[in-house]
This record gives structure tokens, C-alpha cells and sequence, in this order.
């Protein structure tokens, strides 16, 4: 412990001298304004800007890419709440939510609690990172191909708590999400599926214009539709910072949401996105009113951001502790680091002590960075909704369209995100929830691939799956949450047994 | 308006005569990474590109355009103007992805003789590595073991017909054994497997796993190279120890689209030749522990066909992968 305080007392001295900080700031602001662009996330921001961190040295390049990709977590609300579009795919859940609240007036409450959620979730994320690095990151590696599917199959049970309405139409726009996720190269033998000669579709359809399209697109497509204009939400300045209550209800999910995003975040993957869904599905199940749900329940904001932001903490544990790049964000920061000449190892901590302790420190710094940085621009952003929708709704628009493009620079994933604006328009119009689609896109390649890599380990045996320890345990779970779920059916049924005993008893004495 | 549409014509030829006319360079070059920013192809090519720019004094910008396994970004050079201006930085799997294409019976998205190649820049051997806590110490016990039990013994990839695949299975096909696949998305994710001990072997660019063999979790085997890895001496090749077939290289190399004049080649080819012995070149090379290799012009073009007629081959023998 005393050895460790004196590291970070070494990592501060690092992350507080002047240029590291400046770096640190320049990285969060950056990162926060990706965030907030519809559509291009922290993968795209920092592949963007990799090429510019070259000329650095290793330390402030890495501290500056990592302030994007935290800051990406902070920013990537804003639109969701404000506008009902994904700022990055990570965001998805708090449109829901973070929307709803917008309407009622509440954006601006929304957005501090995001930035409060997404503060507390970075900062203890940051603790367990320093102090659990090296024991976790062995246990992230036992994560293979069987446990990711048990994971992820998990995952796809948070489909039961995520939709409002129809239970039937719930799963028939995951079946529908899940079926956009097959197309693409089938990663087992190489064979383009329903590509229809656009080489572009070989890597399948991006979560991205999915999201951007189905949610923001949709909502544009619906307001212009109403026959009289929405009114401008004009919120007033006290109203602006979230009430006592809120803040109450939003305690718990902050937590919660802390803890689930970390250890779903240290696992090798895709984690930050299906850390918020859990997030939000857990919350759901937890909630006092699981009705307000969809309504504008702040819960469903406060757990699914913290989620996301401690995921992205949790993602560089194995990357620092043994250099393993444990997603598409860590493997470009650890190219960053051999760039730089750094060897990113499992010797990292130990051969560059000043990099590890100081990244650590600065991402202390980071997050209150982002707090002071985020709770002003939230009265900024609340008066965007000001904007009348004839200037506001076509030039958000525009920013869909060119995110989008950024990403890839492919006019193949506008496209789709336009067919998918008009997909969403018409599900919407028939009451169908788009959620699950999301889930089911982001969901289905992960499941393939894990899945079939699994049964290619085992050469076919389904029994990999109970026979690995941290599988079984999973899929375990998964069955005890079943179970749980067909109780209701089972008590009411007893219930209703009882009844007719009652009745019954009744008959034989009157 | 009808004078006006004369006006602008004749402008237009103006213009077009005059960039006929021009020296090359004139105007920014473009260098296409057919793959994400943080990947070899990029690393390669954008110490390259600012070489070539302190060489001409002229603009030349990467640009990554992805997707596909690098088929989106060849695909996008194949078909651009002829110019000089359009460049590509490939990897050894441009003749893979063609081969892979008329396996499937489908239209290629990009065929190999779309290409002028300029200069080979650099070329790394891949070395197998097994977890340290595998009982195998020597390559020749690995192959004995494959030997013993066909099939059981497992190893991860890049993807499928990726460039790791088809180190492998140009071992398999030296040493006539036959391993398990289990492909991933990348190299990244392949890493982590064999890391994680989800699989037995990897064949991969000696620089990733570098680290890994210092820290005692990874074993190098052998290497595919005609020469040993610099960095481990001790490391035996395959060709050392009697498998002359598998010898398998992750190469870099610029190509323009075919039908690019000679005058323009010839310049860049010089150009390319300068640069590589940039010392900022040569520093970031050095970086990312990868060796420079270059070869230009017809030396280049035998190398490459010889890759090419080999890695094609490696993609028939494996043919359509037919899952259960």
C-alpha cells in the first residue's frame, strides 16, 4: 500500500506538471466533442487523431488518447438526451431515457446526472484499476471464446427487461437485429453473406448508422410529420440542476452501474456497449417503478452512462497490466505505445513506471477535468433546444450524415443509416421499440463468432461450454434469471389454484 | 449561355492540357492504408509517406480506407486514376484476397494485374509461438506431437485466409500435419488467445509478440524467415530445420494502379529508394521492430510474383472451408 501511494505520488507529480495536464485537457475536450457528434465515437476520434499524437513522447500521447476515449463517454449524452441521437453506440440506452426526461423538461437535470454518474464511475474505476491491475487482468484472460458466448447469452436475457411494450414485438425487433448482424464476412470460412457484390458489406452493418439512423433519424422523421410543431422547451436556469429526489434515485444506479460497467469493461471485447444495456436492463429490474421506465426514469440514465465510462477504465486493465489489446480502442492505444518505442508487455508497469503511474493519475485529473468541463456546458447545451426545429432539425441532420461518413469514410454506412432513419419512421408509426434492434446487431456477430470459435476449440462438444469453469458459472446465472422470470407465471398460478380452493371451501360452507 | 458553356470548355481543355503537361509531382499524393490507423500497414505507411514528402517536397497524405480484410481500400486504388497520385501501401495479403474471391466464385473486387508495384519497403517472417506453459520446447517436438494426434492440436489466426492462416497452413502442408483453426477478428484478439492459453499456437510478426517472449509467457519456436529474427538468435528457422516450404513473410510494398507511366514509376521508384534511407525513416522503423527490406522495379515484381504464386497456392490447398 505504502509502495503504492508512492507511485502515485510519482503519477501525480507526472500528471500534474503542466504540459501533461494541458495534453490531458486537450485529450478530454477533443474527446468530448466526439462524443457529442452524432455518430463517431471514440474508435473513430481517436484513429483520427493517432497520426497527430506521433510526433510526442509516449506518455502525453497516451494520456491524450485516453482523455478522448473517456471523454467520448462524457459527451456521447448530450445528444442522446438532448435529441434522442447516439452521440456513440454506448449511448444508445440513455436516448431512451435521457429523452423522455428532455421532454418533460428535464434535460438539463439528465445531463448533470450523466456527468455526476459518469464522474463517480471514471474516478472508483480508476481506484480499482491502480489497485486490482495485475490479479484482474489474469482472470480477464481466462475469458476465451466459451466465456464470452455464456456473456453475451447473458446479455441477450437483458432483452426481457429492455422493452416497455409488447413482450412479442420486443423479440421480434431483436430477431430483426440479430438478422441484420449476420450479414457480413462469415468470420469461420470466409463466405460474403447477403452482400450482393458491395464489398463494403463485407464487414457487416455498423452499429453506428444503425443507431444514428433508427433513433435520431426517426425522431426528425417524426416531429416533421406532426401536424403542429412541437413546442420549444424553454428551460429555466434553476431548473436546470436535478432535484433532491432525482439525485436520491439516481445514487444506487451510479454505483451499480460503476461496478457492472468495470468488470464487464476488464473482460477482452466490445464491452462499454453492453455494459450500458445491462446496466439499464439490472436497473429495470431493480426499479421501485419499473413502469417509469421509457417515461423518463432518471435511473435508466444515471446507471447506463456510468456503465459505459467505467468500462473504458476497466477495458485498460489488461492492456497496462499485460499489454494485451483488449479491444479496437486499447490495440490502437497499444500501436500509440510501439510507435513511441515503448513494448507494451506485461513488463510495462515494471520497465515504465512513469507512463503506467503517471496515465493513472492523469486519468484522476481527467475526470474532474470532464466535471468542470461538463456541468457548465450543460446550460450551453439545454439552450440548443431552443434552436426552432426548422434550423435545428436540418442541421442536426447534416451532423448525422457527416459523422457517419467520418467513421469509415464510406458512403455505403450513410446509406444504410438513411434506410435505417426510414425503418425507424415506419416501426415507429407501428408502435414497435427499436432498442432491441440495436442489441440484436451489436449482439450478433459477438455470439457467432464466440459461439462457433468455441465449438472450433472443442471440435464440436457442446460440452466446452459446462465443462470451463467461468462459463458454466455464467450460463448458470443466466438459467437462475430464467427461472426467476417464469416465477411470476407459477405464482399466479398457484394463486389462482388457491383462489378456486377458496371458492371452493366456500361452497361447502355457505 | 451558349457562349458561356464555349467559354467554360475551352477552360476546362485549358486546364487539362496544362496537367498533361505538368511535372510530376504537382498536386498532393495520396497513400492508401487499406487498414485501421494503429496497424502495420498504417505504421508502414505513414513514415513512409513523410519520407517521400522530405524526398519530392510535395504533399503526400495517408489515407485509410478500410474494410474487408484491406479488400475496400485495394479495391479503391484498382480503380482510381492512373496518375501517380493515387498510391496503395499493401501487405502481403493484396494476393490472397483475389484467390480467396475465385474460390467463392465471386467477382473479385480487385484482381493482382491491377497493380504496378514500385517498391518492396519492409518484410518480417512470422515466428511460431505456443504459451510457455506448453510442453513442447522445440519445433520439431510440436511437429512430432501434431503428427501423433492430428487435428487436436489448436491455433489462432488473424481471420480466416488472413495472412497468420497462411503461414500455418504452409507449415501444415511443409511438415504434413494438420491443425485445428480457430480464427479471430484480427491480430489483436489472436494474441489475447493465445495469451489466454484458449489455444496452443499462433504464428504471428515478431515484434507483438517480442514482449511477451521476454516476459516468460510466450515461446518462440521457429521462424518462417530464410533467416533467423534478429532479436532471437537462438530461434531456429524452418527452413533450418527441414521444412523448406514454409517460408512465409508479412511484406510491405507500395503499388500504383496499372496503366501509371513509366516517367512517373521511375520517380517514384527513386523516390522510395531515397527514402528508406531517411534516418526518421529508419527510426520508425526501428520503433515498431520492424525490418526494412528494400527491393524495387523488376526484383521487386519477381519477389512479389513468387509470394503471390505461393500464398495462392496456400489458399487452394486449404480450399472452401467446409464447418460442421
Amino acid at each position: 500500500m505504502a509502495e503504492t501511494l508512492q507511485n502515485l505520488a510519482l503519477g501525480f507529480s507526472i500528471a500534474l506538471s503542466p504540459v501533461i495536464l494541458w495534453y490531458a485537457f486537450v485529450g478530454c475536450v477533443v474527446g468530448t466533442l466526439v462524443g457529442v457528434l452524432p455518430g463517431v465515437g471514440p474508435l473513430a476520434g481517436i484513429s483520427l487523431l493517432l497520426p497527430a499524437t506521433f510526433g510526442l513522447d509516449a506518455t502525453r500521447a497516451i494520456v491524450m488518447l485516453a482523455g478522448i476515449y473517456y471523454g467520448a463517454m462524457y459527451g456521447g449524452s448530450t445528444t442522446s438526451i438532448l435529441m434522442r441521437i447516439p452521440g456513440e453506440a454506448a449511448s444508445v440506452m440513455t436516448c431512451i431515457d435521457g429523452y423522455a426526461m428532455a421532454r418533460k423538461g428535464r434535460a438539463g437535470a439528465a445531463l448533470a446526472i450523466a456527468a455526476v454518474g459518469s464522474y463517480v464511475a471514471g474516478t472508483v474505476s480508476v481506484v480499482a484499476l491502480m489497485l486490482l491491475a495485475p490479479p484482474l487482468a489474469s482472470f480477464a484472460l481466462r475469458f476465451g471464446p466459451p466465456e464470452y458466448f455464456a456473456l453475451l447469452l447473458l446479455g441477450l436475457l437483458v432483452l426481457a427487461y429492455m422493452s416497455s411494450g409488447s413482450m412479442l414485438k420486443a423479440l421480434a425487433m431483436a430477431a430483426l437485429g440479430l438478422l441484420l448482424g449476420m450479414i457480413g464476412i462469415d468470420q469461420m470460412t470466409g463466405y460474403f453473406r447477403f452482400a450482393y457484390g458491395v464489398v463494403e458489406l463485407g464487414d457487416g452493418i455498423g452499429v453506428v448508422p444503425v443507431a444514428v439512423g433508427l433513433f435520431g433519424l426517426a425522431e426528425i422523421l417524426a416531429t416533421a410529420g406532426l401536424a403542429a410543431p412541437p413546442q420549444v422547451i424553454k428551460p429555466k436556469l434553476r431548473e436546470l440542476l436535478p432535484t433532491r429526489r432525482e439525485w436520491r434515485e439516481s445514487a444506487a444506479p451510479i454505483g451499480r452501474g460503476t461496478v457492472l460497467g468495470f468488470l464487464i469493461g476488464i473482460v477482452p471485447g466490445s464491452a462499454h456497449i453492453i455494459a450500458s444495456f445491462v446496466s439499464y436492463a439490472v436497473e429495470r429490474k431493480l426499479a421501485k417503478r419499473p413502469q417509469e421506465f421509457g417515461q423518463g426514469a432518471v435511473a435508466g440514465v444515471a446507471g447506463p452512462e456510468s456503465a459505459n465510462n467505467a468500462a473504458t477504465s476497466g477495458a485498460f486493465v489488461p492492456m497496462l497490466a499485460l499489454g494485451v489489446p483488449s479491444g479496437p480502442i486499447p490495440a490502437v492505444m497499444l500501436a500509440a505505445m510501439m510507435v513511441h518505442g515503448v513494448s507494451p508487455g506485461p513488463l510495462l508497469i515494471e520497465q515504465q513506471p512513469e507512463l503506467f503511474w503517471g496515465f493513472i493519475a492523469s486519468m484522476y485529473v481527467g475526470n474532474v477535468v470532464l466535471l468542470i468541463l461538463n456541468l457548465p456546458l450543460v446550460g450551453v447545451f439545454v439552450n440548443l433546444l431552443r434552436v426552432p426545429y426548422p434550423i435545428l432539425y436540418p442541421s442536426i441532420l447534416a451532423f448525422c450524415i457527416l459523422g457517419v461518413y467520418a467513421v469509415n469514410g464510406s458512403v455505403v454506412d450513410v446509406w444504410i443509416m438513411l434506410m435505417m432513419g426510414g425503418l425507424g419512421y415506419l416501426l415507429r408509426k407501428l408502435d414497435f421499440e427499436t432498442a432491441p434492434i440495436v442489441l440484436g446487431v451489436v449482439l450478433a456477430p459477438m455470439l457467432e463468432m464466440a459461439l462457433r470459435q468455441s465449438l472450433a476449440m472443442s471440435d464440436g462438444q457442446y460440452s466446452i461450454f459446462v465443462a470451463r469453469p467461468i462459463s458454466a458459472t455464467l450460463l448458470g446465472v443466466g438459467l437462475i434469471l430464467i427461472t426467476l422470470g417464469l416465477r411470476p407465471l407459477v405464482t399466479r398460478g398457484l394463486d389462482w389454484r388457491a383462489r378456486l380452493a377458496l371458492a371452493e371451501k366456500g361452497d361447502e360452507h355457505p | 449561355m451558349r457562349l458561356s458553356r464555349v467559354c467554360s470548355l475551352a477552360v476546362l481543355a485549358t486546364v487539362a492540357v496544362a496537367s498533361a503537361q505538368e511535372p510530376y509531382p504537382s498536386r498532393p499524393i495520396t497513400m492508401v492504408a487499406p487498414f485501421p490507423p494503429g496497424g502495420i500497414a498504417d505504421l508502414t505507411a505513414r513514415p513512409v509517406a513523410a519520407a517521400m514528402e522530405k524526398v519530392l517536397k510535395n504533399p503526400v497524405g495517408v489515407l485509410n480506407k478500410t474494410g474487408a480484410a484491406g479488400a475496400v481500400g485495394m479495391q479503391f486504388v484498382a480503380t482510381s486514376k492512373p496518375d501517380g497520385y493515387t498510391l496503395l501501401l499493401a501487405l502481403s495479403s493484396i494476393s490472397i484476397i483475389p484467390e480467396a474471391d475465385k474460390l467463392f466464385g465471386r467477382p473479385p473486387a480487385f484482381t493482382v494485374d491491377q497493380f504496378a508495384p514500385i517498391a518492396l519497403i519492409s518484410a518480417d517472417p512470422t515466428i511460431l509461438v505456443v504459451p510457455a506453459d506448453k510442453p513442447w520446447k522445440t519445433a520439431a517436438e510440436f511437429v512430432e506431437d501434431a503428427k501423433k494426434r492430428p487435428g487436436q492440436i489448436s491455433y489462432s489466426s488473424s481471420g480466416v485466409y488472413g495472412t497468420l492462416h497462411m503461414a500455418m497452413e504452409l507449415l501444415s502442408h511443409a511438415a504434413g500435419i494438420k491443425l485445428r483453426h480457430v480464427p479471430y477478428a484480427g491480430g489483436g484478439p489472436a494474441l489475447t488467445a493465445v495469451l489466454g492459453g484458449h489455444v496452443d499456437a499462433l504464428a504471428s510478426g515478431p515484434a507483438v509478440v517480442l514482449p511477451h517472449i521476454k516476459a516468460g509467457k510466450l515461446r518462440a519456436l521457429a521462424g518462417w524467415g530464410d533467416k533467423r529474427v534478429v532479436a532471437l538468435p537462438e530461434v531456429p528457422t524452418f527452413k533450418e530445420l527441414g521444412f523448406p516450404d514454409a517460408e512465409f513473410y508479412i511484406w510491405a510494398g507500395v503499388f500504383a494502379p496499372k496503366g501509371t507511366p513509366e516517367p512517373v514509376l521511375a520517380k517514384l521508384r527513386d523516390t522510395l529508394r531515397a527514402a528508406v534511407n531517411d534516418p526518421d525513416f529508419k527510426g520508425a522503423m526501428e520503433k515498431i521492430e520492424t525490418p526494412i527490406v528494400f527491393k524495387q522495379g523488376a526484383e521487386f515484381a519477381r519477389v512479389f510474383e513468387a509470394d503471390a504464386g505461393r500464398l495462392a497456392e496456400g489458399v487452394r490447398k486449404v480450399g472452401r472451408i467446409e464447418t460442421r
